[in-house]
């Protein structure tokens, strides 16, 4: 398949702030690509570069053949865009502004559009600013689908919306990628790109640090499992388990903070041995995983730059 | 320190506003007494001053109108509105403004009573009027002592403060309304409805004998029943507690519903009184022309502005042309008393004029000052749509950037254009009714002439934006248009040379009600406006949005 979005060494800084340095990635068509960041990781700046909303200090950002900045209006007959802070007119109704939308883009299918106003029942005759956080998203999802685009580019699409919608836009997004078209999706959320996406590249600092299959995605997951127990038990039991990859006593020895990697198995057999309190799972943020998987990285490259 | 609590946040936030308002309102009493110097030369023109004024006497009592203070208080009358919008504002935004951000949400998630969040911004809101109260009470009292007034420093600050209880009703009258309707905008439109029925009420004892009954029932009344800066008439204390006593009782009702309400909720109304149930809607507005593109969007944003903004062009253009034959004698005699405000109307005016016609045309000249200030209005949207990022998904869409500056410019534009024609169309029909003869073309180059000043001052806001933020971008058009207006009015009075007087875009309008359009004038600033706005345009193109 041929690459949709090719983006070569591309830098953009503000000022004295960072932005993005050399980053290089192939998004193919008709793939779902997450692109995986903590907040202020460049995720952002990336993709306003690619709407030519920003112009790029360096390196080359095209869209099907096409450079991103000097021929942006043909690229844009091809997108369909999420802001990761819509703002929109908040005197129009949803509907005005959807025809509005409908028209700068030259018109659009109004059986379909009233489909998707169906689908995710949106009441489109209120003021966007009387609007829930979840319905002002839902504005800004059907005006990004409304005219079946080749190219999705979604910054943090589902913030704000309920389950029952996200599950609607994960439907979509499944329906998108069926139809043969590609969506560029960014996300800090590990468990929504790793549902829908089939490839992922990771940002961190403006720079790419990695890119591959979504099962990259899963080597780097991590979660936490707290145990209190109403006897003080040895910690020593749970460090040889299979999946667990720290261990933290806690309450002088009446708790254990285990960091997981796969499966809980072993340790909850293990567990069962003691008298349990209470036992709970949790899943850290990404910045809380990146810390973790990337500190080690930053150690050896310290360690090596001491060496030399 | 100004974080420790919500009185102090909220007296922070009003810090700007304080000076600002406070010290502009000042000048706006301050700017009468400096001219009235001018025209109390002789006894005749202290006789032909109230006789002039007694023309005027629906607008506000003329009490001692030959004295500073007196003179003072009675042209501040009508600007009562002006000094009332910023407790409009305040009173409207304070609770419901809050809600509509959902900043207040915040506020009380934190173990503190909802009635003491509201009891300590409205604390904070009165606290801001009466400071402002004091700053034009001082201002007002070194405005006397400069221009030879009789009254004292007590009688300037027990001016400020009637005029801080008049403000803190209105703030009130908002604070209340704004607990009935679900956004601060029509609580804001609701009280300056109410202003101006407050302000008609006041007005009818002066027009209609044995009517003060119906005056009564308006605050502005009881504002007016104190003057201060009249030494021989005073304040009236029983009026400012009536007015201490309404801001307390509208203020207090405002807090004690809110404390009862839904936040982000309003008051519940009788059933017979509530709009009907709305249902869910899917339909879309197909047929819609302000949706097609992004000019016919921006002529619909402009639209409502736009009109008011007409109103108020054309209806002081016809106002003027109405009153001006009126006085003519009594403003001829006046002014062959005062040199310095004939040289004043003749820098506005014309060197050679007849004193009426230069009187006209000198008033004539404030209407592109009007039209500049309705273009610098505009400027702030277009930077604030930019700022807070309401033009990205407009840029995603396939319309060059180019396109969607042109097409607000060119909405601009139009609105401008039908300012300006019904100004003509409103001007030379009120000259048709009165029998004022007015040369036709002079009249359509005056109103058809503030067209290019219009677009000019947008122009070079467009390119401003292209550097500058909001806030800046509109401080700099607005300093912009006060040193043109200063070069050109006052800048002939102190002998500024030629040179100068040429960099006001005044300059260039002239005086076309006398002696028309000067087409190479035109010609000129049509041409910086031009090259303003494609160095705007090309900016625009080329820049990062939103950054």
């Amino acid at each position: 398949m041929a690459a949709i979005i090719e983006v070569e060494r591309l830098t953009k800084n503000y000022g004295d702030k960072r932005g993005i340095a050399e980053v290089s990635f192939q998004v193919e068509e008709g793939e779902v690509f997450g692109f995986l960041g903590p907040n202020g990781a460049g995720k952002t700046t990336t993709i306003r570069v690619l709407m030519a909303l920003l112009r790029a200090d360096a390196g080359s950002a095209r869209i099907a053949g096409l450079d991103c900045w000097k021929q942006s209006l043909e690229i844009k007959r091809l997108i369909g865009y999420i802001p990761g802070e819509p703002a929109l007119d908040p005197n129009l109704t949803g509907g005005q502004i959807l025809e509005y939308f409908a028209h700068l883009r030259g018109g659009v299918d109004q059986s379909y559009l009233k489909q998707l106003i169906q689908r995710f029942d949106l009441d489109t005759s209120r003021k966007f600013r009387q609007y829930s956080t979840g319905n002002k998203r839902k504005v800004v999802l059907i005006q990004a689908f409304m005219h079946r685009p080749r190219l999705l580019i979604l910054d943090e699409p589902t913030s704000g919306l309920d389950p029952l919608n996200q599950q609607e836009f994960d439907r979509m997004i499944k329906e998108a990628r069926d139809e043969g078209r590609t969506v560029f999706l960014s996300s800090h959320i590990l468990s929504e790109v790793e549902k829908i996406c089939t490839r992922v590249g990771i940002i961190r600092d403006g720079s790419l640090v990695r890119i591959g299959d979504v099962a990259e995605v899963k080597a780097i997951k991590r979660y936490e499992i707290t145990i209190t127990f109403a006897t003080a038990i040895p910690a020593e039991t749970f460090k040889t388990l299979d999946g667990v990859v720290e261990v933290e006593t806690l309450n002088d020895g009446h708790g254990v903070r285990l960091a997981m990697q796969g499966p809980a198995d072993s340790v909850i057999k293990a567990a069962a041995h003691y008298p349990v309190v209470s036992l709970t799972s949790y899943e850290p943020s990404l910045e809380d995983i990146f810390l973790r998987y990337y500190e080690a990285d930053d150690a050896r490259d310290k360690e090596a730059h001491d060496v030399a | 320190m100004w974080l420790s609590s919500v009185f102090l946040k909220t007296l922070r936030d009003y810090r700007v506003a304080i000076l600002g308002w406070g010290i502009g309102m000042g000048l706006v009493v301050v700017s009468p007494m400096a001219g009235v110097g001018m025209l109390l030369t002789t006894p005749q023109a202290r006789e032909e001053l109230i006789s002039l004024a007694a023309t005027f006497a629906w607008n506000a009592d003329v009490v001692a109108v030959d004295t500073i203070g007196g003179y003072a208080t009675f042209k501040i009358g009508i600007f009562i509105f002006l000094i009332a919008v910023w407790p409009l504002l305040a009173g409207s935004r304070m609770l419901r403004g809050e809600e509509d951000r959902g900043s207040l949400d915040v506020l009380l998630s934190l173990p503190r009573p909802r009635l003491r969040v509201a009891l300590e911004k409205l604390a904070a809101m009165w606290s801001a009027l009466f400071a402002m109260g004091l700053l034009i009470g001082l201002l007002a009292y070194g405005g006397g002592w400069k221009f030879g007034g009789d009254f004292g420093l007590g009688d300037a600050l027990l001016f400020g403060l009637n005029l801080a209880l008049i403000c803190a009703v209105i703030g009130g009258v908002a604070l209340l309304i704004s607990q009935f309707t679900q956004e601060q905008g029509p609580a804001a439109g609701w009280t300056a409805g109410l202003l101006l029925v407050f302000i008609v009420l006041d007005m009818v004892h002066r027009v209609i004998p044995n009517s003060e009954w119906i005056s009564r029932f308006s605050p502005i009344y009881y504002y007016n029943l104190s003057k201060p800066l009249v030494p021989s008439h005073g304040a009236n204390i029983g009026a400012m507690l009536v007015l201490l006593a309404l801001a307390l009782v509208l203020s207090g009702a405002a807090v004690w519903l809110f404390a009862r309400r839904d936040v982000g909720g309003t008051v519940p109304l009788p059933r017979w009184l509530r709009l009907p149930e709305r249902r869910t809607n899917r339909a879309l507005p197909v047929g819609d022309w302000s949706l097609r593109s992004v000019y016919a969007r921006s002529l619909g944003m402009i639209a409502v502005p736009a009109f008011w903004w007409t109103l108020g062009i054309a209806g002081f253009a016809t106002w003027m042309v109405v009153v001006v034959q009126q006085m003519e004698a009594r403003l001829s005699e006046l002014l062959s008393s005062s040199p310095t405000m004939i040289n004043l109307i003749k820098n506005m005016g014309s060197g050679d004029a007849s004193l009426t016609a230069g009187f006209l045309s000198a008033m004539f000249v404030l209407l592109p000052l009007f039209l500049m200030a309705f273009a610098v209005t505009q400027v702030n949207h277009w930077s604030a749509d930019e700022q807070d990022g309401r033009l990205e998904l407009v840029l995603a869409t396939p319309q060059r950037r180019l396109w969607v500056l042109l097409g607000r410019f060119a909405a601009l534009g139009t609105a401008t254009i039908l300012i300006s024609v019904i100004t003509l169309l409103a001007s030379a029909g009120a000259a048709a009714a009165t029998g004022l003869h007015l040369d036709p073309g002079n009249l359509a180059a005056a109103t058809l002439g503030m067209i290019p000043l219009g677009l000019l001052i947008a122009a070079i806001g467009y390119l401003a934006s292209g550097w500058l933020r909001t806030a800046a971008d509109t401080g700099l058009l607005s300093f912009v248009l006060a040193i043109w207006f200063f070069v050109s009015f006052i800048g002939p009075e102190l002998k500024l040379p030629d040179a100068t007087l040429r960099l006001s875009a005044f300059y260039y309008y002239g005086t076309p009600l006398l002696h028309g359009l000067q087409l190479t004038s035109v010609l000129g600033v049509v041409a910086v406006t031009a090259l303003a706005l494609s160095l705007g345009a090309l900016r625009f193109i080329h820049k990062d949005i939103g950054v």
